[in-house]
């Protein structure tokens, strides 16, 4: 898969992104776009479990917008990350600091 | 040692950002690799694709060659292209340590310390006939 989408949902107060295909260094702006979009507006969940890539600017997108949330005093959360999505953040070396939930009902 | 068989597998791409989605279409096809050695040559592949692209820019001939083999314990993902730039690029890169650029709201070096993290060994080789960059990664079921 080599295009990324995007789809935005809104769940009582909640904005919840479904992304599905890579986050990388050629398709991150739309990504970086919609998150933060969101995260200025409710309490944001993310759910990656069909992100099949994360480079670099992709977390640099998640970490900035963890920021953000604490800043604008909204909720922000990863759901389900994939399996590359998860190898990706623990590389960075600080992958314990990232908000990453199984299931929805745990945002 | 001959006891396992050594595979490998290699693509020419162009020197360009959108290289980055052919080079993740080549490294899931790399079937000699488990699952997370795959993902551990996609993550850290990508990063020092990217870096080249936008640092090390212009290639010789706007292409440069990808290689992956499976070697005894480990897995060899080399990088192959001539570049002018690439010398001083390659000079205390993997010393940079991760910086947040506050005018462009992203972070600077993240993606080789993640690089650092992924791999054993990272070696850049400037070479007057041909530039080289090497990662080694542990064997992972």
């Amino acid at each position: 898969m080599t295009q990324l989408d995007i789809t935005v949902h809104s769940d009582h107060h909640r904005l919840l992104l479904l992304v599905s295909g890579p986050i990388n260094s050629y398709t991150f702006t739309d990504f970086q776009e919609k998150v933060y979009k969101a995260i200025a507006q409710a309490d944001t969940a993310v759910d990656m479990e069909r992100v099949t890539a994360l480079s670099s600017a992709g977390i640099g997108v998640i970490m900035t917008a963890m920021e953000d949330a604490e800043t604008s005093g909204h909720g922000f959360a990863i759901v389900n990350p994939s399996e590359i999505v998860k190898l990706a953040l623990d590389s960075t070396g600080f992958g314990a600091s990232f908000p990453l939930v199984k299931t929805l009902k745990q945002v | 040692m001959e006891g396992e068989r050594k595979a490998g597998r290699s693509v020419v791409l162009d020197a360009n950002p959108s290289s980055v989605l052919d080079f993740e279409s080549f490294a899931e096809g790399l079937d000699f690799l488990s699952p997370v050695e795959r993902h551990r040559v996609m993550i850290a592949g990508g990063e020092i694709l990217d870096n080249l692209i936008r640092e090390a820019s212009p290639m010789d001939r706007r292409k440069l060659r990808v290689r992956v083999t499976r070697r005894r314990g480990s897995v060899l993902l080399a990088f192959y292209f001539r570049s002018p730039g690439f010398a001083a690029f390659s000079a205390g890169s993997l010393e940079f340590e991760p910086l947040f650029d506050h005018l462009d709201r992203r972070w600077r070096g993240l993606g080789l310390l993640m690089c650092r993290n992924l791999a054993r060994r990272i070696a850049f080789r400037p070479g007057e006939l041909l530039d080289r960059i090497f990662l080694e990664f542990d064997r992972q079921l």
